[in-house]
């Protein structure tokens, strides 16, 4: 028979869990909000520079530019996996893990290495596990991401990139897609991908000529590496709203589950009560009869 | 009422400031510039240093310190892209004096050693930004 005060027991400790989770899960609400703010006020900066870097390309017909050629051997690349810091946050984390692991075995294939930049305490201790050492590793920056954290991670991908000791480089994050969904996904950085300059060159074909200053190869020159840094600075973003959104609803799956379980158990403690009082009665019943008896 | 046009300062993070001005007056690597209504349309890099604005017939005028960044106009419309900007009587000289001292420190750190040549670069943008606001605060507070 199961124990009365081993069930009371449990069920305190179920409700306590259920307490610390239902917590989370608010918190991860009202930081989705705050995230997805900070995404909506990036976007201007964003929309004006794909505007700036399509009149640039418009003039600067068939422009060449180290970060937009494709090196014709691929012996290094780069790839920059962005995780949180803390976890109870689903499949969040593995999901990026696993992607990084598919491009190192795919490269690997082809004889191709490649360095990793850690961003998240998640991503770093997986590395150190797998016998990886990553080449940056970025902690504490996965909640609150800023520009210039955007540009340490950028410096350490573009003068390699330019050089020829980098031959590509990715950016492995989770997309935030809504407040329910996000999707692990891997975006090029580097080589600037030539449809991105022909895409903002078709939107502004009405647009005037341009006056350069101090010339349209100086300033594009300027822009790419800035281009580089929106794109990481984005993802970090667009990270950080949906680790918010995958605590969420790891969190009210994991509150759900308690409230059943708790269900489950007072089920059967007042199952377990009901037996023990038809017990009881029984025995005084039994002993009365043999009272009478005597 | 004079002729105006419409002043937009952005950052990755946030829009800065955005007003219907006269002038902006901005730091380009090539020296300052003076944008007046009916400019022609124009693309240019900016350096860390001081911006400013005219605005309700010349008689307010507001200074902003800036990192580098690029400046756009385009009919009447001036976009300024900054990676970092400020307000003058909004800018922390306290603590920008403080990031530069820090940020000296590891240049000259950065300096001795065979360091990455990227790290040097991150550390000057960060230390021109730091005086600029300086500059600015000082100036202008």
């Amino acid at each position: 028979m199961p124990n009365l005060r081993d069930i009371k027991q449990r069920i305190t400790s179920v409700s306590n869990t259920r307490q610390i989770t239902r917590t989370m899960e608010m918190v991860a609400t009202a930081k989705i909000k705050k995230a997805q703010e900070r995404i909506e006020s990036a976007r201007p900066y964003a929309l004006a520079m794909v505007e700036v870097l399509g009149n640039v390309a418009r003039f600067v017909q068939g422009a060449s530019h180290p970060l937009l050629e494709e090196h014709d051997e691929r012996k290094r690349v780069v790839v920059v996996t962005v995780t949180s810091d803390r976890g109870m946050c689903g499949a969040f984390n593995s999901n990026i893990l696993r992607l990084t692991e598919e491009i190192i075995s795919r490269e690997g294939a082809e004889g191709v290495e490649v360095d990793v930049i850690a961003v998240g305490k998640k991503a770093l201790s997986y590395l150190r596990y797998r016998g990886i050492e990553p080449i940056g590793a970025y902690r504490d920056i996965s909640d609150k991401p800023t520009f210039a954290d955007a540009r340490k991670i950028a410096a350490q991908i573009i003068p390699g990139y330019s050089e020829g000791t980098i031959d590509a480089a990715y950016v492995v994050f989770n997309r935030f897609k809504n407040v329910a969904d996000q999707k692990a996904e891997v975006y090029q950085l580097l080589p600037i991908e030539s449809r991105v300059m022909e895409a903002a060159e078709e939107d502004l074909r009405i647009t005037p000529e341009y006056v350069f200053e101090p010339t349209a190869e100086a300033v594009l020159e300027r822009l790419l590496p800035t281009y580089v840094e929106t794109l990481i600075f984005r993802g970090l973003m667009e990270s950080a709203a949906s680790e918010q959104g995958a605590r969420r609803t790891a969190m009210k799956a994991a509150t759900d589950n308690a409230g059943e379980m708790i269900t489950t158990l007072t089920r059967s403690y007042n199952r377990a009560r009901q037996a023990a009082i038809t017990n009881e009665i029984a025995e005084i019943v039994g002993g009365a009869a043999a009272l009478e008896e005597a | 009422m004079a002729r105006t046009l419409l002043c937009e300062i952005v950052t990755p993070e946030r829009i800065v400031y955005t007003n219907e001005v006269e002038m902006v007056i901005a730091p380009t690597v090539e020296g300052e510039i003076g944008i007046l209504p009916l400019h022609v349309p124009l693309v240019t890099v900016l350096k860390a240093g001081e911006l400013r604005v005219r605005y309700n017939d010349s008689k307010d005028v507001e200074w902003f310190a800036i990192s580098g960044g690029y400046l756009q106009v385009h009919e009447d419309k001036v976009i300024v892209l900054a990676e970092n900007a400020a307000l003058a009587s909004q800018i922390d000289v306290d603590r920008a004096r403080q990031a530069k001292d820090r940020l000296e420190q590891r240049m000259a750190q950065l300096k001795d050693e065979s360091a990455a040549q990227a790290d040097r670069d991150v550390c000057e943008v960060d230390l021109n930004w730091c005086e600029a606001q300086i500059k600015v605060a000082e100036r202008r507070g």
